[in-house]
């Protein structure tokens, strides 16, 4: 409690009477600031780092003529899980940063729910590399969240209404008519396992049961017992790695299950390295397949790993070349806002969502909707074989 | 800080006597000041370096949720001695009732402001509700199964899709409007933080006042001494029951004002974590002591929110290399925990432990006159 | 704690002859809802709850506080099962060889149980002792704190990822019964688990240390008197506690395969649910109410309920404490407030 002695309390005292009287003069508007709104910590780390990484080395790669670029990070992950109420008092405080001008992320579509209000009121342009939920953009539900004001999110990622469908297209395609669904009860996971459901059952195949498992989940057990007796010959997880995902393969597996194959979203699909999908499930992860909501083959898929590998010493991570995207479309953004004249957070969200924009971006092409959907509408499908996912084909929505 | 207190002494003992005499007008011009004074903290270097003022003053508003709830919790844990581990289930309770009223989800659209006291006796409500049949139950179980309740609130709005929205909650939740004077927006921090600064001072001459009625004298009997209580023609079980109801209600009514500040609820926002943090903020403060649990959960809030999130902006300033390769991130909670240990350890009591000493007393002063 | 030894020679007598019928009598029933295979599931993660219930109940019983670390502590030895059987015994996967098999689950084990002993011990050394005349609560907040740090030390020296656990008791082995398929690995998790809670009762009920411990949970200050030495005791209730985590890690390292540094709080959770329900302090209770949670929440995901699993289990437990306010096995005399 001696922290302050007497003279130390008074100098504060000063201090405060000073810094408040000169308060807001100091700002000289020249420092341009992007935001990063991500869950930063514990076990969410390991999937939105990369995102974080990769919009870091876009920046880092710009200048932009008479401003200085700078980045304020901020984790809403609480106690390592990505927390909706931590994203939306994030965005609040970047709101709340006068130079602060777009922001990249959040991470999770729960988030997103959260962040978009606050973001839309104050025209604040954001870029998530990863959000797949449709109801984030499009339709009433879109519009009920932005609150009727102009679009000022968009997003690189296709949504979960192409991306689960496209997954029990192609399971139908492998002959598969029965299957077991399992989601992890959240926005994202509930989602795709929905959308999947639908096309799954409209096409003739039957949904033999659904459960819901929350994450942290650890014992799948009587799930797959229970689905056991039901014979399924696929089955559908939705939801994330973290949830379960790998733990639900395994303990397939290890019920004697491990010859029916196993479908899922990106939620699964994150490479092979630690906590990834494919080494905790281990050798049961073979027979598994996966979609990504977005491009296999970036057009310069090796350049981009090996300046990424350069920079932080490891190879990118799935969702590495979308923060990097995320970050290009708003430098982009910026560099048109100040050829117009004036960079300010209003001249920023119109030239990132004016639909006529084409931005060439890592991604490839990419051009945003009325509602700030990505025009890149590929989903594509992957397979573990010898414990890798292996890109199998590509499904193009842009025209269908 | 001893000098000082010295020194200041004849004068505290003076306004202390007056505050004590006329208590809630000590309340308001506490907040008043501390109200004041806040929003010029923030400019300070260390502070000022962090955030913008705005960003200060809505993380000042955040805070004041967590204070409010934990001065709601302290009168179930600090007046009455039952350890409630499933708060925040009412505080969701007063945030779900707000956001089904007035959002789009249902379309419909009720004012705010009847709807915190709509909020607070709904909370109350439950608060019974739970109590009435489990306040026989002694010490801990009592604790698990609030925290069951807890846990079962949750997992409830989580599954009545058709009411709560699932898991993805009740958005765009309507923010509170003065008619013809002042909508409140997200981005002016200012409104929410005025109007957080007067529930402050509402729920705080609430709490004092009711110390000092017969209720809380009851409370202090039963805490104290439970079968001594009873004996002396306490009836405990009531005396309980209106603790139970009086936190409840309190957290309900933050919890309205929360669903209007975030402008969304969602299963996820009310989890164990909430309430275990509201009883490590009453503790941390000094059980029953309503300013220093409020401080308590102020502080805990900041330094969890702002402080580790900031650590390595924080650190750079000081600008010395091998610090600015460590991520602090990584750290957060291991800082946190041992801050948790050590302030604990250092003072078992809570930092500002409650003067129950000096209430007797002036209890005894205030009979004679 | 305090019934084990019964107070009222009536109750003991009833006790001696009830209980095994209701147990049986559950089991049969349970067996007969939801067939062998998920009989056999329910028992193997009992058999989990249950050992880490125990560490709960123990020191609630002698101390009266809510060990809101012990579930880390059970998180912890998971990883310490990691170290023992991948450096000191150089195994990533299932031993076949019968003999190496058995010598390496010994010294699993027994470096496990041990090693979380000590640490829980040490826990109790510098995070509860200097609380021992504390407000009560203030020792629960410690306990919080130690949760943070044990989570994310490992956080910070494993990585925020689940973690592979190597399986050294093959997942493969089975036999079959009729229909149904029984793993070898679900006796085993469920055989060392029944082994090492007789093996506690036998320790507190016939040892002079036991009997110390007993003692100490009735009334610490008549103990001190009678010549108890009231700390050592406490933390030989803290290594045993610990100890049985650290056997619970070691289990559920070999039945699920895997682990994370979040897998304390939700276990934890449970776990001390169970020993709630079971009447807290008292050790068969804390062991009853693991299996029963068990087969509540593999009850609720047979029958497709299992997104009401966690509300289920917690709803059981509020209405049948109003109707049973100190639990099953709770000594109705038992006034600890």
């Amino acid at each position: 409690m001696k922290v302050f002695n007497k003279k130390g309390f008074a100098a504060l005292a000063a201090a405060a009477l000073l810094a408040a009287a000169c308060g807001g003069s100091t700002t000289e508007g020249k420092t341009l600031t992007i935001g990063i709104s991500l869950p930063l910590s514990g076990s969410s780390l390991a999937s939105a780092g990369p995102a974080r990484d990769g919009a870091l080395l876009a920046i880092k790669e710009t200048t932009i003529e008479g401003y200085t670029l700078a980045t304020k990070i901020l984790d809403h992950a609480v106690d390592g899980v990505h927390n909706p109420a931590q994203a939306a008092t994030d965005v609040t405080t970047l709101v709340g940063d006068e130079t602060v001008v777009a922001v990249v992320g959040p991470f999770n579509s729960s988030s997103a729910k959260a962040q978009i209000p606050v973001s839309s009121e104050a025209g604040l342009a954001q870029c998530s590399p990863s959000n797949t939920n449709p109801d984030l953009t499009k339709g009433d539900a879109g519009a009920a969240l932005r609150g009727g004001r102009p679009v000022n999110y968009v997003r690189v990622a296709a949504t979960d209404d192409l991306q689960g469908p496209a997954v029990a297209v192609y399971a139908k395609s492998r002959g598969k008519s029965n299957v077991f669904i399992v989601d992890s009860t959240d926005t994202y996971g509930k989602g795709i396992a929905d959308s999947f459901a639908a096309e799954f059952t409209a096409g003739g195949g039957t949904v033999l049961g659904r459960e819901g498992a929350p994450a942290g989940t650890t014992d799948f057990t009587a799930i797959v017992t229970a689905a056991k007796a039901l014979s399924p010959d696929a089955f559908f997880y939705g939801g994330v790695t973290a949830d379960g995902a790998g733990l639900f393969r395994k303990a397939i597996e290890q019920a004697g299950l491990g010859d029916v194959e196993f479908y899922g979203g990106d939620g699964i699909q994150d490479g092979s390295g630690e906590g990834s999908y494919i080494a905790i499930a281990g050798a049961a992860a073979a027979k598994s397949f996966s979609s990504v909501a977005a491009i296999e083959n970036i057009p310069d898929k090796a350049g981009f790993a090996a300046k990424y590998e350069a920079e932080y010493g490891e190879a990118p991570g799935a969702y590495s070349a979308s923060g990097y995207a995320c970050a290009q479309v708003i430098l982009e953004a910026i560099k048109t806002a100040v050829a117009a004249g004036e960079v300010t957070r209003e001249s920023v969200r119109a030239a990132l969502t004016d639909t006529a924009t084409v931005y060439s971006t890592v991604l490839g092409d990419v051009s945003f909707d009325e509602n700030g959907d990505t025009s890149q509408k590929i989903i594509s499908l992957y397979e573990v074989v010898d414990g890798n996912w292996t890109f199998v084909e590509q499904i193009d929505y842009a025209n269908k | 800080m001893s000098t000082l207190t010295a020194r200041f002494a004849p004068l505290r003992a003076r306004s202390n006597a007056y505050f004590a005499q006329h208590r809630s007008l000590g309340v308001l011009v506490a907040v008043i000041t501390i109200g004041v004074a806040l929003p010029l903290i923030s400019r300070i270097p260390p502070f000022g370096d962090l955030q913008s003022m705005n960003a200060w003053v809505n993380a000042f508003t955040i805070a004041g949720i967590y204070a409010l709830l934990a001065v709601g919790l302290n009168v179930v844990i600090g007046f009455a001695g039952l350890l409630d581990l499933g708060y925040a289930a009412f505080f969701a309770l007063g945030g779900y009732t707000y956001a089904i009223v007035a959002s789009p989800f249902f379309d419909i659209h009720l004012p705010f402001w009847p709807m915190l006291i709509v909020g607070a006796l709904i909370g109350a409500m439950f608060g019974i509700f739970l109590g009435a049949p489990t306040l026989r139950l002694r010490g801990d179980y009592l604790a698990i199964v609030t925290l069951g309740f807890g846990e079962i609130v949750p997992i409830v709005l989580l599954n009545a899709d058709p009411f709560t929205g699932g898991t993805n909650g009740l958005g765009g939740v309507d923010k509170p409007v003065i008619p013809g004077i002042l909508e409140f927006t997200l981005i002016n921090p200012w409104p929410f933080y005025v109007l957080m600064m007067v529930m402050i001072a509402l729920v705080m001459t609430v709490v004092f006042r009711l110390q000092d009625s017969r209720i809380g004298r009851a409370w202090d009997a039963v805490r104290e001494d439970e079968l001594a209580a009873e004996s002396s023609g306490v009836n405990t079980v009531i005396s309980k029951l209106q603790a139970f109801a009086v936190g409840a209600a309190i957290a309900g009514f933050v919890g309205v004002f929360n669903a209007a500040k975030l402008t969304i609820v969602a299963p996820d926002q009310f989890k164990f974590v909430v309430s275990i943090s509201a009883v490590a903020a009453v503790v941390l403060g000094g059980m029953g002591n309503p300013v220093g649990v409020a401080v308590g959960a102020f502080v805990i809030y900041l330094v969890q929110s702002i402080f580790l999130k900031q650590l390595n902006t924080l650190v750079d300033n000081f600008n010395i290399p091998v610090l600015q390769e460590i991520d602090f991130l990584e750290f957060q909670y291991v800082l946190y925990g041992i801050v948790l240990v050590l302030m604990m350890l250092k003072r078992p009591q809570g930092i500002f432990p409650a003067k129950r000493r000096i209430r007797i007393f002036k209890d005894t002063v205030g009979g004679a006159k | 704690m305090a019934t084990a030894t019964g107070t009222v020679r009536t109750e003991r007598v009833r006790g001696q002859f009830f209980l095994p019928a209701v147990i049986t009598g559950f089991l049969a029933l349970m067996l007969g809802l939801l067939g062998f295979e998920q009989f056999l599931n329910a028992m193997t993660l009992g058999a989990i709850y249950a050992l880490i219930a125990l560490g709960y109940t123990m020191v609630y019983g002698i101390i009266e506080l809510i060990n809101f670390a012990h579930g880390d502590v059970f998180m912890v030895a998971t990883f310490v099962s990691i170290a023992v059987s991948t450096t000191l015994l150089g195994q990533t996967g299932a031993v076949l060889d019968i003999p190496t098999l058995i010598i390496s689950l010994i010294v699993l084990f027994t470096v496990t149980i041990v090693v979380m002993a000590l640490v829980g011990a040490l826990i109790e050394r510098l995070a509860y002792r200097p609380l021992r005349n504390a407000p009560k609560l203030a020792p629960l907040i410690t306990a919080i704190g130690v949760s943070f740090i044990l989570q994310n030390i490992i956080q910070f020296f494993v990585g925020p990822y689940i973690t592979n656990v190597p399986q050294l008791f093959s997942t493969q082995w089975a036999f079959t019964i009729g229909e149904s398929r029984v793993p070898l690995l679900n006796l085993f998790v469920i055989g060392s688990a029944l082994f090492l809670m007789v093996v506690l009762q036998l320790f507190i009920s016939r040892t002079k240390t036991g009997r110390a411990m007993r003692t100490t949970a009735m009334d610490r200050d008549a103990s001190s008197l009678m010549g108890v030495d009231i700390n050592r005791t406490i933390m030989i209730t803290f290594l045993i506690g610990s100890g049985l985590a650290g056997a619970a890690g070691v289990i559920h390292g070999l039945y699920y395969g895997n682990t994370t540094f979040t897998l304390g709080f939700q276990s934890g959770l449970k776990a001390f649910t169970a020993a709630v329900l079971g009447g807290i302090g008292n050790t068969a209770g804390a062991a009853l109410g693991g299996f029963l949670i068990a087969f509540v929440e593999v009850g609720a995901a047979a029958f497709g309920f299992g997104r009401w699993g966690g509300a289920i289990v917690f709803s059981l437990l509020v209405v049948f404490l109003i109707f049973r306010p100190t639990g099953l096995l709770g000594s109705s005399t038992g006034d600890r407030a």
